[in-house]
């Protein structure tokens, strides 16, 4: 079953005269249960092709199924209740929120879909535990190392229980200890069989993944097996 | 998300910049402060005015007052016999409108008590009505009487302050039944009254445990003590505490009769005429009821007229009404003021919170959350500021009466407080639709790109 079917999708940045093709024609099917990881130069596309799978941007043209749902002409509601229920998207740059204690930053995406508090309480600290973050749940991000920040970050993608889980260089902020750890996590949730879509530079962590695209200049250019 | 959630969430933005939330307030907490100020003050004043008023007798009391005669009248004007009981006779012959009637003759008098003092004062002669259309009200003893009237009989009643002044070393002591002589005659105390004062000088005094009406006077000269000569602070009821009624028949007896031209009690000139209305809905009728037995009494001469508080009454409601609009405009200014600068620091703050923002969006939260989650914060400021703002009006009301002791100290009521705090939510709400609107129209990827 197709968790995510793109096809003939176009991003292009700027109506000048000069327009960024940020993707150029991309068909990508992602089955329940894969693990994919998408790699390409900089500036490749990869981060808008996640933004889109992520359903935080729309394609300029083309078609996106989302859970078997179309996005491309969704209106802002139904996407932000995809984002909310259907998909935990993992930054780079972790994106908690300085003012919230983890167990707060876990529960986020919950408040969104009107989750009592106790119920709140509790799936979160669930979820901290997938990610060995019990003892944590009441500092504040400013207070933890940038391997547990994305740890709890993890934690809030997981924390609704989503089809897919999109991370874009999950480990890009990381030092080698804490990026390995993080990646360690990712097999796990692909083991407990979630669909993962991870974006990556390092060609060891494209080959922990089952599959491996890899774009230039806005297209697929290999799709396959590692 | 929830309301709710929205107004935690407002909360704790809150919580976290208490200064910031603070300086955002200040101007809802001068504008709420002021318009319950203001509230406080103009209710102060009806509250006095009303109580003065109720106590003269209120919109109910009608005095029957000397008018110009018109001129095409002019030359048959002796014809009138003038304001006389005849008038007050015929006024309570004819009651459909009118449920009291109440002449009253007055002169200077000299009173003593053969166990106390020497005073000087105002006697009236009075009928049993007077009790109702002065609204008076017995202490001890009783009023006068429509037998005391028809025999003429030699009683007194008197108010607490004459009542006091005859008897100046024992202010607690029952004077029912005692003797006075009113220039030289022999009267019996038949009855005292009750010591009209001012509700908050009433509670005043209770508070300083006070009892006696002789002290709880003292008390409240005292109080103002400092203030102007002898520190006499203006008392709408001194008048009436001064009373000394006996009844009309005695009166014409013992002070009018030969004296002056003789006339027979019943043509005999009366100084003061009032009744009362029975009904204030047919007020007009009354009045035009008055009116007809007036003009028959008096040869259909018009040298009567009818003063009525109406025109008082309506006076007061219009200053305090201007009061209240110049009160309202300047706190209306000072909340525009407040709900402009709560708008100004929620745009700033979103700014500074874009990222925030951007991640609620990228877990799923809509617009309208964020439009809440705004919305309820600026609410929780008007709200927050309102209720500063009361304790603030309430400490400049207490600041003002320290400085400027008033004669009609501020009255807060309920109604003053929820509309000031009404006001201050609705400026919290107002203020913070455009933010909110901004807010919810981020997108979410600039958003979280935002630095
Ligand atoms: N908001 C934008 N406006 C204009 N151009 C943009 C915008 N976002 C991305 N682009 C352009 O689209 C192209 C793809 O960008 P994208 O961020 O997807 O690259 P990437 O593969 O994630 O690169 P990196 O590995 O450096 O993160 C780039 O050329 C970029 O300049
Ligand atoms: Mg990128």
């Amino acid at each position: 079953m197709a968790v995510v079917e793109l096809s003939g999708v176009h991003k292009i940045y700027g109506t000048g005269p000069d327009p960024v093709a940020a993707l150029d024609g991309v068909d990508l099917r992602i089955d329940a249960g894969e693990y994919v990881a998408i790699t390409g130069t900089s500036g490749s596309g990869k981060s808008t092709l996640m933004h889109i799978v992520g359903c935080l941007d729309t394609p300029t043209s083309g078609s996106v199924m989302i859970a078997g749902e179309d996005i491309s002409s969704a209106r802002t509601d139904r996407l932000a209740r995809l984002r909310n229920r259907s998909i935990g998207f993992v930054f780079q740059s972790f994106n908690l929120l300085p003012r919230l204690d983890v167990q707060k930053n876990i529960e986020l995406p919950l408040v969104y879909s009107g989750v009592t508090a106790r119920d709140r309480r509790n799936r979160a600290r669930e979820a901290a535990e997938k990610v060995n973050l019990t003892t944590r749940l009441t500092h504040r991000p400013s207070e933890l190392s940038g391997g547990q920040c994305q740890r709890v970050a993890i934690a809030r993608a997981l924390v609704n229980d989503p089809a897919l889980i999109l991370a874009d260089e999950p480990t890009g902020n990381l030092d080698s200890t804490n990026g390995a750890e993080v990646l360690r996590l990712f097999d796990e949730l692909h083991a407990s069989g979630r669909t993962i879509v991870l974006v990556t530079h390092d060609p060891a962590v494209a080959a922990r993944a089952g599959r491996r695209v890899e774009l230039r200049d806005g297209r697929v250019i290999r799709d396959g097996r590692t | 998300m929830s309301w709710f959630a929205g107004l935690l969430i407002g909360l704790q933005e809150i919580r976290e910049h208490k200064f910031r939330s603070f300086l955002t307030m200040l101007g809802v907490i001068l504008g709420v402060a002021s318009l319950l100020a203001m509230f406080g003050l103009t209710a102060g004043i009806a509250s006095s005015w009303r109580t003065t008023m109720q106590q003269m007798g209120g919109l109910e009391r009608i005095g029957v007052i000397d008018a110009e005669v018109s001129l095409e009248l002019a030359d048959l004007a002796a014809l009138s016999p003038g304001r006389t009981l005849a008038d007050a006779e015929a006024l309570r012959a004819s009651s459909r409108f009118i449920s009291h009637v109440s002449p009253e003759m007055q002169t200077g008098a000299t009173l003593s008590a053969t166990d106390g003092a020497t005073i000087t004062g105002r006697i009236t002669g009075a009928w049993p009505d007077n009790l109702v259309v002065s609204q008076h009200e017995v202490q001890s003893g009783r009023f006068i009487t429509p037998l005391d009237v028809e025999r003429g009989s030699r009683v007194v009643v008197l108010g607490s302050t004459a009542a006091r002044d005859l008897w100046p070393s024992e202010p607690e002591a029952d004077r029912v039944g005692r003797t006075i002589t009113i220039n030289g005659r022999p009267f019996t105390v038949a009855g005292i009254l009750v010591h009209y004062q001012r509700e908050e000088d009433r509670q005043r005094n209770l508070r300083r445990g006070s009892t006696s009406p002789g002290s709880q006077r003292g008390g409240s000269v005292s109080l103002a003590g400092g203030r102007g000569m002898g520190g006499a602070r203006r008392d709408p009821f001194q008048w009436k505490n001064n009373s000394i009624i006996v009844p009309l028949t005695t009166f014409y007896h013992e002070f009018r009769s030969g004296t002056e031209d003789a006339a027979p009690l019943a043509m005999a000139k009366i100084d003061q005429l009032n009744f009362r209305v029975r009904d204030l809905s047919h007020f007009r009728e009354a009045l035009d009821e008055a009116s007809s037995v007036l003009r028959q009494a008096h040869r259909g001469i018009d040298d009567y007229g009818f003063d009525t508080r109406e025109d008082w009454f309506d006076r007061m409601e219009t200053s305090l009404r201007a009061t209240q609009l110049s009160g309202g405009l300047i706190a209306g200014v000072s909340l525009l003021v407040g709900g402009i600068g709560i708008a100004n620091i929620m745009l700033a703050s979103i700014a500074q919170r874009v990222r925030e923002l951007g991640v609620r969006l990228a877990v799923g939260a809509r617009r309208r959350d964020i439009f809440l989650q705004i919305l309820a914060e600026s609410t929780v400021i008007g709200v927050l500021g309102g209720f500063l703002g009361l304790g603030a009006g309430v400490l400049l009301l207490k600041l003002l009466g320290a400085i400027a002791p008033m004669d009609n100290p501020p009255v807060v009521e309920l109604s003053a407080i929820l509309i000031s705090v009404g006001f201050a939510t609705v400026v919290g709400v107002l203020s913070g639709l455009y933010p909110a609107w901004r807010a919810s129209n981020l997108d979410p990827i600039s958003a979280l790109r935002y630095e």
